[in-house]
């Protein structure tokens, strides 16, 4: 791709991320000026991504975000109600339109309608819109045919299809394949038995089935049931009926959405209304006294080639090593200028730390913008399978770089898909298992050493091991009649053109396989494990690692070094006049836990008794699981640091990274490590003894 | 000791900068120091079979291409030696595990370190751990 368009996909990625904002935005409570302003700005915003796309030659991607901007230009001009329901489809949209700008980018080919997996629900949005003034109600948008052909009914076929589905008869679709020696004769024969089942609408041209000879046509008829016997086919002839509109859902949307608007009572068929977005209703009437928030601002936004800030980056890094030679001289000479060189070198270091974590920021962001990027996509997945879903996140305040969010969106929704599409069992089989109702997915982020660990569970099913250890026999990756493991048999899944699906489903089979997930991940230094049991659930455990990162840190001094301990592991900190040493026990949370020294767990020389420990647990785990006290000769304090990974060569048990600093190096500790290596320190003095 | 670094090893020669000490460091390597952006390491010659002797103070530290800072006590200066120059070195040197080969020029020995072999053995070091 040509490099000059980098600086669009910068801005459509933006534009994006806005979007999702803003629609996130609208399910909270708002004036309803704020809602206006926020829906004005989604229909730019789609606005802008329609023309980019075109200007781009993605006449595909141009016309579906043309779709959704007249959708929000509908919301805006106050002609479709904007339900919780509508914003999450326009979220799925969203986001359907952001993974398909991520495949572009790659040089994929673009699909024939982005939009396609929610046609349904986007026809029934644009079906339900209020006539414009002087123009009747027309819902041909909720026939599930392409938009091309939806435009090419003419007036008379648009009214009578609206009639129809407002006197409440379904509409079908037969599509058949004609000779092209008979087909006019066969046609006028087909649409006479079609009329005297129902109403034959239209009779459309279509497209004939690959390598079947012949002329194809879709007979749109208004029947309460297409019975096929009555119908003089010749073998062969029919290749598909298809329901186009059915009317007992356009009614109650309908009549749903109307008595929203209209303020009346509604009727009988529209028992279960949408949800209306709270103040949109409500914001009218809202007392006067109520604290409003302040109106949404606009930000500027820069926007920079990556070389660009690299390039700054290089060039602070040179003038970190002219202050380490300056202060390195200043040392050397002593204290002869006396102690101002040696605070104003100090004041430097501050300064460039915090210029070089504000370039980091700036590469970084928030687990939560993934976790924001799934939320929709599992709504629509549960709302399409018919299975309840009650998703939890934890973990979303911590970072990452921005390079690894994109790449890591679309495996994160395949395994999602992959769960509530294979994993999870249907509500009613779920109640006869004893399990709750709703199908339980929790997604959840943490620091784990160098690396960033993503854990997808859910409480369903589980692998099918016997399926796939038939399945890796069939493909000949397994051999029959001998004992594979469990582990061995959920890594199998990861193979490349692994499935145990003998048709993929509409879901989660979109040519996206495990096995795509596992290389992505391992493409970013990664490593995916998946674990299940029967009837319990899965997990599927990604780790990423992380080059660079901000961590909150206990620093502690031990053996004249400088270390941190990443607060999410720490559990208290203590210090006393009493000497403690490796092997004692300390009575601290309400329990007995065993102290050791720093030194003793990275290999450094044991101190002659300690006065502080810090009280190390497993980030994320129960109050009972693994902890440890450990002795530190210092607490220095708290503070961010910028951290930086080690060189393979360079790794130590125990260290996730370093941080520089004006005395030296920092290093940071791993907790995880750290708690391995006490327990073994432990364990080796009562080997001792 | 003197020794020959190729000119397509090398990344650049630096200042002799003060090495942070790792925490339980593995062999062959004694700390890192802080190089463009990100932490350098620095191998430790008297960790190096053959290099027992201890290295007398640096003043430079010639940063090798697979990133791997050496310090060195000074630079001597550059050199193109004739193909004649080159010999093996000596089955029985313990430093054969880490070098290359070894040039006799005016009346100097200088043995040619050889990165790939040094990093190999610095990695074994790791592994046995």
């Amino acid at each position: 791709m040509d490099q000059s368009f980098d600086d669009v996909w910068a801005e459509c990625e933006d534009l994006f991320a806005q979007a999702r904002q803003t629609l996130a935005s609208l399910k909270e409570p708002q004036p309803a000026h704020l809602v206006q302003a926020s829906v004005n700005a989604l229909f730019r915003t789609t606005h802008t991504l329609k023309g980019m796309a075109g200007m781009l030659g993605f006449l595909s991607f141009s016309r579906a975000a043309h779709r959704l901007e007249d959708i929000f230009d509908l919301i805006r001009k106050g002609r479709l109600d904007a339900t919780n329901a509508l914003v999450d489809t326009l979220e799925a949209g969203v986001l359907t339109l952001e993974s398909g700008m991520e495949e572009l980018r790659r040089g994929r080919p673009e699909p024939e309608d982005y939009l396609h997996s929610l046609r349904r629900e986007l026809g029934e949005l644009e079906a339900l819109a209020l006539p414009a003034e002087g123009e009747s109600q027309d819902l041909t948008a909720m026939l599930d045919l392409p938009q091309e052909v939806i435009k090419a009914l003419s007036e008379y076929e648009r009214t009578r299809v609206t009639a129809l589905l407002l006197s409440g008869m379904p509409i079908h679709g037969a599509m058949v394949c004609l000779d092209f020696a008979t087909f006019d004769e066969r046609l006028r024969l087909l649409s006479q038995a079609l009329g005297a089942q129902g109403e034959l609408i239209s009779t459309l041209p279509w497209e004939a089935p690959e390598g079947r000879e012949g002329i194809a046509f879709l007979l749109m008829t208004a029947c309460p049931v297409l019975a096929l016997d009555g119908l003089p086919l010749l073998e062969a002839e029919l290749f598909g009926t298809a329901l186009l509109a059915d009317p007992t859902r356009i009614l109650a949307a309908l009549n749903s959405s109307r008595s929203n608007q209209s303020g009346e009572a509604a009727g009988p068929e529209a028992s279960v209304p949408p949800p209306t977005l709270p103040l949109l209703e409500s914001s009218p009437s809202a007392p006067s006294g109520t604290p409003q928030p302040p109106p949404a601002q606009e930000v500027e936004i820069l926007r920079l080639p990556a070389h660009r800030l690299e390039a700054l980056e290089a060039q602070l890094m040179a003038v970190g090593q002219l202050r380490d030679t300056a202060s390195l001289l200043l040392h050397r000479t002593g204290k002869a200028g006396g102690d101002r060189p040696l605070a104003l070198m100090a004041q430097m270091e501050d300064g460039l730390l915090e210029v070089q974590k504000a370039l980091l920021q700036m590469r970084m962001v928030k687990v939560e913008s993934l976790f924001s990027r799934i939320e929709p996509i599992v709504k629509s997945l549960s709302r399409d399978t018919g299975k309840p879903v009650k998703l939890t996140f934890t973990g979303g305040d911590l970072e990452l770089e921005r390079s690894l969010l994109a790449r890591l969106t679309e495996p994160f929704l395949h395994l999602v898909r992959n769960a509530v599409d294979h994993g999870l069992e249907p509500p009613e089989e779920r109640i006869a298992l004893g399990k709750n109702e709703s199908g339980a997915m929790r997604i959840s982020a943490s620091q784990r050493g160098r690396n960033l660990r993503f854990d997808i569970r859910d409480d369903g099913r589980g692998f099918n091991l016997e399926r796939i250890e038939a399945r890796g026999i069939d493909l000949g990756l397994l051999k029959a009649g001998q004992p594979h493991s469990p582990e061995r048999l959920h890594r199998l899944t990861l193979e490349p053109g692994f499935s145990t699906k003998d048709r993929a489903s509409q879901l989660s089979g979109r040519g996206v396989g495990m096995d795509v997930v596992r290389s992505e991940i391992e493409a970013l230094g990664g490593e995916i494990h998946l674990s299940s049991e029967a009837r319990r659930g899965s997990l599927v455990r990604m780790s990423i690692p992380l080059s660079r990162a901000v961590v909150s840190c206990l620093k502690v001094r031990c053996a004249g070094l400088d270390f941190g301990i990443p607060l999410g592991s720490v559990m208290r900190v203590q210090a006393g006049p009493e000497l403690r040493f490796g092997g004692d026990q300390v009575k601290v949370l309400g329990m007995s836990l065993p102290l050791e020294s720093l030194q003793a767990c990275l290999g450094l020389p044991e101190p002659q008794g300690q006065q502080a420990f810090v009280v190390l647990g497993q980030q994320g785990a129960a109050a009972r699981s693994v902890a440890v006290a450990l002795g530190v000769d210092e607490i220095l304090g708290r503070g961010d640091l910028l951290l930086r990974s080690l060189p393979e060569l360079a790794h130590a048990a125990g260290v996730m990274g370093g941080s520089a600093q004006e005395e030296g190096v920092l290093w940071v500790l791993d907790p995880e490590a750290m708690l391995g290596l006490a327990m073994d320190s432990l364990m080796r003095r009562v080997a001792r003894v | 000791m003197n020794l020959l670094l190729s000119t397509l090893d090398l990344r650049e020669v630096v200042v002799s900068a003060p090495v942070a000490p790792l925490p339980g460091r593995s062999r062959g390597i004694q700390g890192v120091v802080f190089y463009q952006g990100e932490f350098l390491p620095v191998l430790a010659w008297e960790d190096l079979p053959g290099c027992e002797g201890t290295l007398g103070a640096t003043t430079a530290m010639a940063v090798l291409r697979p990133r791997l800072g050496l310090p060195v006590e000074r630079v001597i200066g550059t050199i193109t030696p004739p193909p004649e120059a080159w010999g093996d070195v000596d089955e029985k040197d313990d430093a054969g595990a880490w070098l290359g080969g070894v040039c006799r020029v005016a009346g100097l020995e200088l043995r040619l370190v050889d990165p790939d072999r040094l990093i190999a053995l610095l990695h074994r070091y790791r592994e046995d751990r």
